[in-house]
């Protein structure tokens, strides 16, 4: 009682924050058990898997006997094979031809399509529609396109005059397909983070700075280029990453070759893993290709950290 | 993107896989029929094959099958994940190349005991067949099919070229001038202003027809009979090691260079590479190529690409040391895991029955496994003009099986993509030999 008299405001502010805390417990633990599935299916089929490929590459293991531990034998040889040097630069020229045509046009097309036209919705479902089908499919209907007797591109090329090369089986031309067709595939969808990215600033800016007599390129380098910085981090980031594991097109259109031409890391793997069925080292192989997506990713963070401004009010 | 795809691929395998094992486990229970997985690579030789199952499954009411077919190159990485994930089909092709490894592990049912139990007579396999899958008086397969490589000729391009099937006859080759087998072939060989490899003027960039179409993702049907043809032996003894560096296997190997890029007179390796070029068949039926050497199971898929009498089988030339061809056969296997035992065995016996087997010989499918149906299949393609006694006379002659090894998956793996580079001039047939030896080497234990 005493206390109650003297510590009034007190306790009722205990009591408040009791009661703060309660609910806020409350809520936490609400978005937990809302967040619970996801969580559970995170954990157990990313994080879990990821410490499991981490254990896995210190072993040797044919996947039917008993695996058997190796310590770090398997990156001594990973680091001596010159088939994984090959493979890392296959990848990182895959990046290369990738990530700029695509952001490029992505950009080309993004700037085009943000403004009023007739058609330009329906334009912008056309150019998302490649970003939603199935790769593999795709990459049986560009091999298709690409064949080099029957294919659409050597018949087209048949009526100007050239005779076009043998697409998937040329090591010159074997890449540099596979890219065009990822960035077929992935333009659309760029474009359309571009475009919201685009759509996000301010148009006082532009009329401003109209205003003061700036040409359109100044305006393109000053305020779009500037302002777009969040959206074209995102894509830059989140498309590199995805780059750096391309798979599924070479494996349907390639098979890693000719000659190893487009033997990239992550179909390294997989041959290692299930043609040779040698997890152990083909568990190091991804986390050497970790370890490099974090490394680009990395360098990426801390040169857009400095110059993007998310806020533009 | 791509991880995801993958990630989600691998999940909905593995739900998939779940899937089809407790469908085949409500099978049992509910109707009483059981459903059994035949797994093969073939699918040329597919139809006639279907056609037989369909007999089968009527005599045997309570048996289903279901055949699982997936090319060479998916068919071994998706049979062996099934073999750890203890998912493998019921029956499957066996290859001589994968057979030590699966022997060792312990993934075929022994079928000695079965054999023993029904009586079968198993007298009636070439014993050549039969006698390599026997392991300590274990019998892990029986005989499906035997082949032998021949030289795939258009009659057309023959004829054209002013020449007879009888000009293919005796032909001979050697590593230091190629021989008249080189000479004939550039007869076959023509650019577009219709001159050939050995005339002034011959503009190698614009060839029309090439004489000849290899294409192997082993070596199987090239160089390794150029090998065999010159005293080379892959191993030095069965199970035993690599020796594909010695002089007359990079000679074998450096011809086979040497008639794309020294001679002019077969189809460049941006064309042909496996597994991405189109197969030889298609390059002959297109009129690429004059001659194409390939398997005999690959004769339906001539006869297919081509006119009705539009092509013939010669016999591959002689090198220094004579005649030769690799022979290989297939076996029905047994997997060791499956969880009906007694109805596998009862297919592997139609499969491997005379019935069975003449229905496909009579197809023209395959050299049979059982020996007196030879003269059916040869019968089958003699009515349609093709004389393919060749094969056998090649089988009986100076052969290559292929080499026993622990370490077929390295070579095979290795050797599609170093051999790739070998036939498009990127690497020298010495050092391919040499990386291809020292890999699958070390991968015996």
């Amino acid at each position: 009682m005493i206390d109650n008299i003297t510590y009034d405001g007190s306790v009722r502010g205990h009591r408040r924050a009791e009661h703060r805390l309660r609910a806020r417990v409350r809520t936490v633990a609400e978005a937990y058990a809302l967040l619970a599935p996801s969580l559970a299916g995170f954990l157990l089929f990313l994080v879990a898997p990821i410490f499991g490929v981490a254990a896995l590459s210190l072993f040797d293991w044919n996947l039917m006997g008993a695996p058997s531990f190796v310590g770090l034998d398997n990156y001594r040889e990973l680091a001596a094979d010159p088939e994984v040097w090959r493979a890392v630069l296959n990848t990182i020229y895959y990046v290369v031809l990738n990530i700029p045509a695509q952001t490029v046009l992505a950009l080309l097309l993004a700037l085009a399509l943000n403004r009023r036209m007739r058609g330009g919705k329906a334009l912008r479902v056309v150019f998302v529609l490649p970003w939603m089908a199935m790769p593999v499919a795709l990459g049986i209907i560009w091999s298709w396109v690409f064949d080099p007797r029957y294919g659409v591109v050597n018949q087209v090329l048949g009526t100007v005059g050239i005779d076009g090369p043998n697409w998937l089986t040329d090591p010159a031309w074997a890449m540099p397909v596979i890219a065009s067709v990822n960035v077929w595939q992935y333009t659309g969808y760029t474009m359309l983070i571009l475009l919201a990215g685009l759509q996000a600033i301010p148009h006082t800016l532009y009329e401003a700075a109209a205003i003061d007599g700036t040409t359109p390129v100044q305006r393109f380098f000053t305020i779009t280029l500037p302002l777009l910085r969040p959206s074209l981090f995102f894509v830059l980031v989140t498309n590199t990453i995805g780059s750096f594991q391309i798979f599924d097109t070479v494996f349907v259109m390639t098979q890693g070759g000719p000659g190893g031409a487009t033997d990239v890391l992550n179909f390294h793997i997989y041959q290692q893993g299930f043609q040779l069925f040698r997890s152990g080292y083909a568990s190091a192989l991804a986390m050497v290709l970790f370890a490099l997506i974090l490394l680009v990713t990395a360098a990426q963070f801390l040169y857009f950290r400095k110059r993007t401004v998310y806020d533009f009010s | 993107m791509s991880r995801k795809i993958a990630l989600s691929a691998v999940a909905a395998a593995a739900l998939l896989s779940l899937a089809a094992c407790g469908g085949a486990d409500d099978a049992d229970s509910t109707g009483g029929a059981v459903t059994l997985r035949y797994a093969m690579w073939d699918e040329v030789q597919k139809p006639p094959i279907e056609q037989s199952i369909r007999e089968f499954e009527k005599a045997h009411p309570t048996i289903k099958v279901q055949i699982e077919l997936n090319n060479w190159n998916d068919y071994w990485s998706k049979l062996q994940t099934q073999l750890a994930g203890r998912s493998a089909p019921d029956v499957f092709w066996d290859h001589v190349s994968y057979f030590p490894k699966f022997s060792k592990e312990g993934v075929l049912t022994d079928l000695a005991p079965l054999i023993a139990q029904d009586k079968v007579d198993t007298s009636i396999y070439d014993s050549k067949l039969s006698e390599g899958w026997k392991v300590d008086g274990k019998v892990y397969g029986l005989p499906k099919d035997w082949d032998t490589i021949g030289l795939f000729y258009s009659t057309k391009a023959l004829k054209d070229a002013g020449l007879t099937p009888a000009d293919l006859d005796g032909l001979t080759w050697n590593p230091g001038d190629g021989g008249t087998f080189v000479k004939t072939l550039q007869k076959l060989t023509v650019d577009e202003n219709g001159k050939h490899p050995d005339e002034a003027g011959f503009d190698p960039k614009k060839v029309k027809q090439y004489g000849l179409a290899m294409q192997a993702p082993t070596g199987q049907q090239d160089w390794w009979n150029f090998a065999l043809q010159n005293g080379c032996t892959l191993q030095d003894k069965p199970w035993g090691r690599w020796t594909i560096d010695q002089p007359a296997c990079v000679q074998a190997i450096q011809f086979v260079q040497d008639l794309r890029l020294k001679y002019h007179v077969a189809v460049p390796a941006t064309v042909t590479n496996p597994p991405n070029g189109p197969s030889l068949d298609q390059v002959v039926g297109r009129g690429e190529a004059a001659t194409a050497m390939d398997g005999s199971w690959m004769l339906r898929a001539f006869d297919t690409a081509l006119p009705s009498g539009g092509f013939g089988v010669a016999d591959l030339p002689a090198g220094p040391v004579g005649k030769g061809s690799v022979y290989n056969g297939l076996t029905e296997a047994v997997y060791a895991g499956t969880k009906h035992p007694k109805e596998a065995w009862e297919l592997l016996k139609w499969l491997t029955s005379e019935h069975h087997q003449k229905a496909v010989a009579q197809a023209g499918s395959v050299w049979p496994g059982i020996t007196s149906l030879n003269d059916v299949f040869a019968d089958a393609w003699k009515a349609k003009g093709v004389d393919v006694t060749g094969f056998k006379k090649a089988a009986e002659g100076t052969t290559m099986g292929y080499p026993l090894t622990e370490a077929a998956d390295v070579y095979n793996v290795k050797a599609l993509d170093i051999f790739n580079q070998v036939w498009l001039g990127q690497l020298s047939p010495q050092d391919a030999a040499q990386k291809i030896n020292t890999e699958a080497n070390a991968a015996i234990k």
